[in-house]
């Protein structure tokens, strides 16, 4: 065992005066099968749980919004008339996050969540560079689907955010983008934790299994598209495959399509192929290892 | 790029540097002004002008460590950025003109796959459009490449509201076991070549390197938190009730305005003004909350990064860029807009031209952290 990562006292944004130590108190109401789990989000105010919900869900509509403005933006609106689109949606993303973050850890994160956050988050940044040479981030996607899954929703979107946020500061790669990548991210994590539970027995864990297979095609199709979306009126402003300010849903649609269909539908595919694949290959170890871990959490 | 030589005399300089470096919010506040200038315009000049003075920039201004490359990475992005565009104008056409270059074997989609005309003649108009088109993407990727190369991701992260410690910190335990990880593979597989196991099936390499890797990580996290607890880690306590409810309805209204604020601007019925004041306000709202709940926690800062007149000077230079174009497209807009139908070389728009080179201010107001002299 090496040293512990003990974060040093000029590395955070503020070292925290102790207050009340009370996060090594164990709660007693937590779940076994999933530890600390179940959700971050549980410390010591559960009553902050829907405002949690509430913002989560608001954060989506925007989300969506923000990603597919191209296309829903009506002939006439605002939006259309200006270039700023792209620009006010990747400003006003970071905080949109912030705001969820803020109402997720509400009530403090305990110790075990930051600690086993910050080194997932690690083994994230880590992995990421393996898939940078062709197809974006889908070296990614299994560990947060994984992760999400065993360790809750709550848990999942921080972990999404955390965890590019991190391999970004690592790399380089902070830039307009991020702020798309850690928000779809956080929402393919976020719905790995709510897909339904399954018995603990051998049926059960196949059908988990398969579950989250089918989710990680599904998801990481989607997230292709979603990030396209974001980008494309960037990325080209003449011809054919361009968006058209104010051009209406239907002929910004089929734009659209053959725009994924000419850049990046080998990408999202061969992204599916790749999430599918480590998670069936790697779901029942990293799941079996992230359980443990999740149990011995419970501080006996 | 530094040469061996200097590396000798480097950390002392740096870490004297390191008290007196620039903000790195200044530096993405100036990079992000940059490219809003880039984004006003199409002219090849004032592009070329804005990469070369955030070249000019980085090579005075940043540091040696391992980010201070991120320039010449994203110059490179920038460079295929500008060589996909032209790709998809010569396969899926784009801007026509009279001046033929040469003609490809076309082909025209049927009606249900959008009815595109793939191929075609390939005109010298219809190339510079999207090389203009392709110069000004490079342009905003070379700026953020800028920032990426001046700014220290880890002072950056001390900017992270103070209402969001536990994610911060979260990050910055990320960041410093992720250099362990890598150690700790290192280690493993020493220890399995030791016991004469060098099966290179995916299988067995899953269960002898990735688990046992996976293990020590998780198990470092329990330590860790551990550590963390048994030296009070944790502030849930000392914030009032009434604070706390203000601070979460400030957070959810504000989120409320923004979606609808969002609605709005995409609708047509909303007219344009409300609709961007919606979005202002609610984004004041939310920024308010977090200021607020940061304002609650009780913390303090070591050595704190102070905002200082240097900082707010880059930061204006930066806005002179911006400045300048805006001028230009009042004054003289068809320079900033050229056009490549006829083929013309385009003007040089003064204004602007000379906004963007106040942007260069940096180079002389920030001391390179390298210690050397500029």
């Amino acid at each position: 065992m090496t040293t512990e990562p003990e974060p040093r006292p000029s590395d955070p944004p503020g070292t925290s005066e102790a207050t009340e130590p009370d996060a090594s108190s164990p709660s007693a109401t937590r779940d076994e099968a999933t530890g600390p789990a179940q959700s971050p989000v549980a410390a010591p105010r559960p009553a902050v749980r829907w405002k949690a919900a509430v913002a989560l869900t608001l954060a989506a509509g925007f989300g969506l919004v923000a990603m597919s403005w191209p296309l829903l933006a009506a002939p006439g609106g605002a939006l259309t008339e200006t270039s700023s689109g792209p620009w006010l949606f990747a400003l006003l993303l970071p905080l949109v996050t912030a705001v969820v973050l803020l109402q997720l850890t509400d009530g403090g994160l305990d110790a075990r969540a930051v600690a086993m956050l910050g080194v997932l988050s690690a083994v994230v940044a880590a992995v990421r560079p393996f898939g940078a040479g062709a197809a974006g981030v889908e070296t990614v996607f299994f560990l947060l689907i994984l992760a999400g899954r065993v360790f809750g929703p709550g848990f999942g979107f921080i972990l999404g955010c955390t965890g590019l946020f991190a391999s970004a500061l690592l790399t380089g790669g902070v830039g307009p983008w991020l702020p798309y990548q850690m928000f779809a991210a956080a929402f393919v994590a976020l719905g790995a934790g709510l897909l339904p539970r399954t018995p603990e027995t051998g049926t059960g864990r196949t059908t988990e299994l398969a579950i989250l297979a089918v989710y990680a095609a599904f998801s990481s199709l989607l997230y292709g598209l979603l990030l396209n979306l974001s980008f494309w009126p960037f990325a080209i402003t003449h011809g054919n495959l361009a968006y058209v300010p104010g051009g209406g849903f239907g002929e910004n649609l089929s734009r659209l399509l053959a725009y994924s269909l000419a850049t990046s539908l080998g990408w999202d595919i061969g992204r599916a192929i790749t999430t599918v694949a480590l998670v069936l290959l790697t779901g029942p170890l990293l799941m079996r290892v992230m359980r443990r871990a999740a149990r011995r959490a419970n501080w006996v | 790029m530094p040469t061996p030589a200097d590396t000798t005399i480097r950390p002392r300089t740096a870490l004297k540097a390191a008290r007196h470096t620039t903000h790195p919010v200044a530096w993405w506040g100036w990079a992000l002004l940059l490219a809003t200038a880039a984004g006003r315009t199409a002219n090849p000049w004032l592009l070329l002008l804005i990469v070369a003075v955030a070249g000019l920039v980085v090579t005075w201004c940043r540091g040696s460590e391992p980010w201070s490359g991120a320039y010449r990475v994203f110059l490179v992005i920038g460079l295929s950025a500008i060589a996909v565009r032209m790709a998809f104008y010569i396969v899926f056409g784009g801007s026509d003109g009279p001046t033929v270059l040469f003609s490809l074997p076309s082909a025209t989609l049927p009606e249900w796959a959008a009815g595109f005309r793939l191929g075609g003649d390939v005109t010298a108009e219809g190339a510079l459009a999207a090389a203009y088109d392709g110069l000004r993407l490079a342009t905003l990727l070379v700026c953020v490449g800028a920032a990426n190369a001046l700014a220290s991701p880890r002072r950056l992260l001390r900017s992270v509201p103070a209402a969001l410690y536990e994610v911060s910190v979260a990050v910055v335990v990320a960041l410093s076991v992720a250099p362990q990880l890598v150690e700790s593979v290192g280690r493993v597989r020493r220890a399995r070549a030791l016991r004469g196991n060098t099966s290179r099936t995916p299988a067995n390499l899953m269960r002898t390197v990735v688990s046992p890797v996976l293990h020590d990580a998780l198990d470092r996290s329990l330590a860790l938190a551990a550590a963390m607890a048994s030296r009070g880690y944790g502030r849930s306590a000392g914030i009032p009730v009434p604070a706390r409810r203000a601070t979460s309805a400030a957070l959810l209204i504000g989120l409320i305005g923004l979606c609808a604020g969002a609605y709005a601007l995409l609708s047509a019925a909303t007219p344009a003004p409300l609709a961007w004041t919606t979005v202002a306000c609610s984004a004041a709202v939310s920024a308010f909350g977090i200021a607020f709940a940061s304002k609650r926690v009780p913390h303090t800062r070591y050595r704190p990064d102070r905002f200082g007149w240097r900082d707010w000077a880059i930061v204006a230079s930066g806005a002179a860029a911006v400045v300048g174009t805006v001028l230009s497209g009042i004054l003289e807009p068809a320079a900033l807009w050229p056009a490549t139908n006829p083929l013309a070389v385009p003007d040089l728009p003064m204004w602007a031209a000379g906004g963007i080179l106040l942007a260069t201010a940096p180079a002389l107001l920030a001391p390179s952290s390298r210690g050397g002299t500029p």
